[in-house]
């Protein structure tokens, strides 16, 4: 079931209106999407991060604009980066029918032993590129590390699709791997740090020598 | 330490730092960031500085992403020498900073070690930071 979030239609487009918004609590958001005509609308800005926070990024939203009622979900946002506030936000409005590509999260579940004999776990991919329809769309994905050891990494073709959901993702993109303990660094860390001594050294001598 | 291999000139003009930084404000390869809250040079030495005061803390655990590169030459005059007489002698490279960018992650170690990692490289470093976490969107909200 969608989860209801109010909306304000928005005409005057002004920034100094937007401006308004803003400091009223709300952010300034468009919805779009399934030959829909584009709408620009203003949306609480906690309420949204509470939606998503409880319901997931993916979440189906039944967003209520003027009286009217449409199914979207959250497709884009943007953050001011320095306070980390939303910004702006896009909604797309859903044909519960077709299917679309969503980003789901990856969610690493158990403790591998790898990890516990000094390995350094290393996840180059956090989220998945996945078709499905949108009623069907998994919260997050989890990747089960609990067998890996070091050196060994799970890779998106050993993750099962679900009977609802199609992963696009390229079958040989690594998730999540585990290194092997790097023993030299602390060696490399003493030798640059020495040749730094060194160069500044030069360097002083040299300048004493200028004068 | 950091610095490009060739250069078309070898002088720059010092350039202004207004404003936000463009790129680079997200957390793109690790879990946890330093992220700047002023604009700054940063010279290769203070990154290299960071970076040894981070991965000493680190002992053999954990990766270290270093994000800004020193690619801006800075010339100084020497000692003692009179005003005039043409743009002095390149010094060292420095990288531009602005407020928002990301300079350092880490991924790989537990967040304590994280934070503590990242408090002591930002104590090299001459700008304000504050410690961010790869969160999506609702997430737990991020602390100075």
């Amino acid at each position: 079931m969608a989860i209801k979030l109010k909306a304000d239609e928005r005409s005057d487009l002004k920034r100094s209106n937007t401006k308004k918004i803003r400091q009223a609590g709300n952010i300034p958001a468009v919805v779009y999407g399934n030959n829909k005509k584009v709408k620009t609308i203003s949306v609480n800005s906690i309420d949204l991060l509470k939606t998503v926070r409880d319901e997931g990024k993916n979440a189906i939203i039944s967003l209520e604009v003027g009286g009217e009622s449409v199914d979207v979900m959250l497709h884009e946002y943007q953050t001011e980066p320095l306070r980390d506030e939303l910004v702006h936000a896009d909604f797309y409005v859903v044909n519960m029918s077709q299917e679309m590509d969503v980003q789901v999260t990856i969610h690493l579940d158990g403790e591998s032993p790898g990890v516990n004999d000094g390995g350094v776990l290393q996840q180059p991919l956090h989220e998945l590129s996945v078709r499905a329809k949108p009623g069907d769309i998994p919260e997050e994905i989890k990747v089960d590390i609990s067998k890996l050891d070091v050196g060994d990494s799970i890779t998106v073709s050993d993750l099962k699709s679900g009977s609802k959901y199609e992963i696009l993702e390229d079958e040989e993109t690594t998730i999540v791997t585990i290194l092997a303990p790097d023993r030299g660094t602390t060696e490399d860390e003493e030798g640059e740090e020495e040749e730094q001594a060194e160069e500044v050294q030069k360097e002083n001598e040299e300048e004493q020598k200028a004068e | 330490m950091l610095m490009p291999k060739r250069v078309k000139h070898r002088k720059q003009h010092r350039g202004k730092m207004n404003g936000k930084a463009k790129g680079g404000t997200t957390i793109a390869f690790g879990e946890y960031g330093l992220q700047a809250v002023e604009a700054s040079w940063i010279t290769s030495r203070q990154i290299e500085a960071a970076r040894i005061a981070m991965t000493r803390y680190m002992k053999r655990g954990g990766k270290v992403w270093i994000k800004i590169f020193p690619d801006k030459p800075y010339t100084a005059k020497p000692l003692e020498v009179r005003m005039g007489s043409g743009k002095g002698a390149p010094e060292g490279w420095v990288a531009v900073v602005k407020p928002g960018k990301i300079m350092f992650e880490i991924a790989g170690v537990s967040e304590e070690v994280a934070r503590e990692a990242l408090r002591l490289a930002s104590h090299k470093l001459p700008v304000k930071t504050k410690f961010v976490k790869r969160e999506e969107i609702g997430g737990e909200i991020n602390e100075g």
